[in-house]
């Protein structure tokens, strides 16, 4: 949606928070972003969202609908959150794929899940969400939590999510979105430029990183634009759900 | 939001008690896949029971199968936990169950049959000599303080029945009740006996 596309011979450029950069350069940054901050990624969300982020992935998991039996694939899985949870959900005859575009993340998310153990239906995929490596019709849901800003064609990952899901499986978009409430958007922009920079220097040593999260949640399309983009790659019954006063928001789609 | 607050801290407060059970999980994990919606009338709350071998998920929302609903006033459900004779409970009128009733009834089991090693779990915190030296503290406490309370009870009665005459005692009572029971038997043989007399005083006038 916020692709550019200069003359006929430049390359596409994309937006990487609030610049501008080639197409095939993005994915690379934002490695570098993930790889950063791999290590403190959740000691930092705890801190940046004051534990919230627990209470948007257990209502993400209450929508989901998964049952025992069932095969999820979390993709930008990160440290698991997750996936832990559908693990013990689909129980010992489902399964669960972990994918993570970023190395990091994904080792990280696998030490973490294996020390508690949480194994035997689970497996880990370095896969790129535009191009997911699984077949047609495959899983009973796909869930992308706070993936989906951080990937340079939008349309074509929910596309690819579309292709992997069985019909009537559930894809679950849980994503940073726009406030519904004017005094809280004031009040959320003067802590996302301000507080989460500074938390990001002092714990991770790395303010850039938190500064490009700001920009992309920005740069991300609000709970309308989205649910029109997953309706447009072919979802059924799409609906979304604000969370926090909009601050987060999760859009729910069911393949026909 | 407040609600899913709510529920991840006391998912999070129950299952650390039921890991404090070596035989709670075990007993749990027969339990994997159901999940029970209990549905409050007053105040109006739905809650959603996921057991499974790593303890209880909570949810105030699942768009999942449902196995057992149990639809009762907050008064009820109270009654439903705490009580021996849970099947009493069950019928009263303002209760409602529906599917599968077996898998309610073997988590309220299982909650109301736990046996906490608390010990283990205070010893992780403060080592193996100091709970020793705290827990026989605290059950000599315990003992002391249950000596104390049915001393106080035994004291208590013996004054109400035996000094200050408000009360009566038991065996002083067993024993009114006992002459009581005698002199009503005894009136009860002098009208059979008075009865018959009467009857043959009858009989003798006739003839």
């Amino acid at each position: 949606m916020n692709d550019q596309r200069k003359g006929d011979h430049a390359e596409p450029t994309t937006h990487f928070g609030y610049s501008d950069v080639p197409e095939s350069q993005k994915a690379r940054k934002v490695a570098e972003v993930f790889h950063s901050v791999a290590a403190k990624y959740d000691l930092m969300n705890d801190v940046l969202s004051g534990g919230m982020h627990r209470l948007w992935k257990r209502f993400t998991i209450e929508l989901s609908g998964v049952r025992s039996g069932n095969r999820v694939l979390d993709i930008a899985g990160g440290t698991g959150d997750l996936a832990a949870k559908f693990s013990r959900l689909v129980g010992p005859t489902g399964q669960v794929v972990l994918a993570d575009i970023n190395e990091s993340m994904l080792k990280v998310g696998r030490d973490r899940l294996l020390d508690r153990g949480v194994a035997g239906n689970i497996e880990f995929v370095q896969a790129d969400a535009e191009k997911l490596p699984f077949p047609d019709n495959h899983f009973d849901c796909v869930t992308i939590a706070f993936g989906l800003r951080n990937v340079t064609h939008k349309d074509a990952a929910i596309s690819s999510m579309l292709r992997v899901l069985k019909p009537g499986g559930r894809l679950l978009v849980l994503e940073f979105s726009k406030p519904t409430n004017k005094l809280m958007s004031r009040a959320y922009d003067a802590y996302s430029f301000a507080f989460m920079p500074l938390a990001g220097k002092l714990i991770t040593n790395d303010s850039e990183s938190y500064r490009y999260l700001a920009e992309s949640i920005r740069m991300h399309p609000d709970q309308e634009t989205l649910k029109s983009m997953m309706v447009e790659a072919g979802f059924d019954r799409v609906t979304y759900h604000n969370m926090t006063s909009g601050i987060v928001a999760v859009h729910r789609g069911i393949k026909p | 939001m407040l609600l899913a607050g709510v529920l991840a801290s006391v998912e999070h407060g129950l299952n650390r008690v039921l890991r404090m059970d070596s035989t709670a999980l075990p007993r749990l994990a027969a339990l994997e896949g159901k999940v029970i919606a209990i549905d409050c009338v007053q105040p109006a709350l739905r809650v959603y029971i996921l057991p499974d071998e790593d303890g209880l998920m909570l949810a105030g929302h699942w768009e999942g199968d449902v196995h057992c609903t149990l639809r009762a006033p907050a008064s009820h459900l109270a009654r439903l936990a705490l009580a021996r004779d849970k099947t009493a409970v069950l019928h009263a009128p303002q209760v409602q169950l529906h599917g599968d009733s077996a898998a309610l009834l073997d988590l309220v089991g299982v909650l109301q049959n736990l046996e906490l090693d608390w010990e283990y779990e205070l010893s992780r915190w403060l080592g193996p000599v100091a709970t020793s030296l705290l827990a026989g503290h605290l059950r000599l406490r315990a003992r002391w303080t249950r000596e104390g309370l049915a001393r106080f009870s035994q004291n208590l009665s013996e004054y109400l029945a035996e000094e200050s005459r408000t009360l009566v005692g038991k065996r002083e009572a067993e024993a009114a009740f006992s002459e009581l029971d005698a002199l009503k038997v005894d009136i009860e043989r002098l009208e059979a006996r008075i009865r018959r007399l009467s009857q043959s005083l009858d009989a003798s006038d006739n003839a």
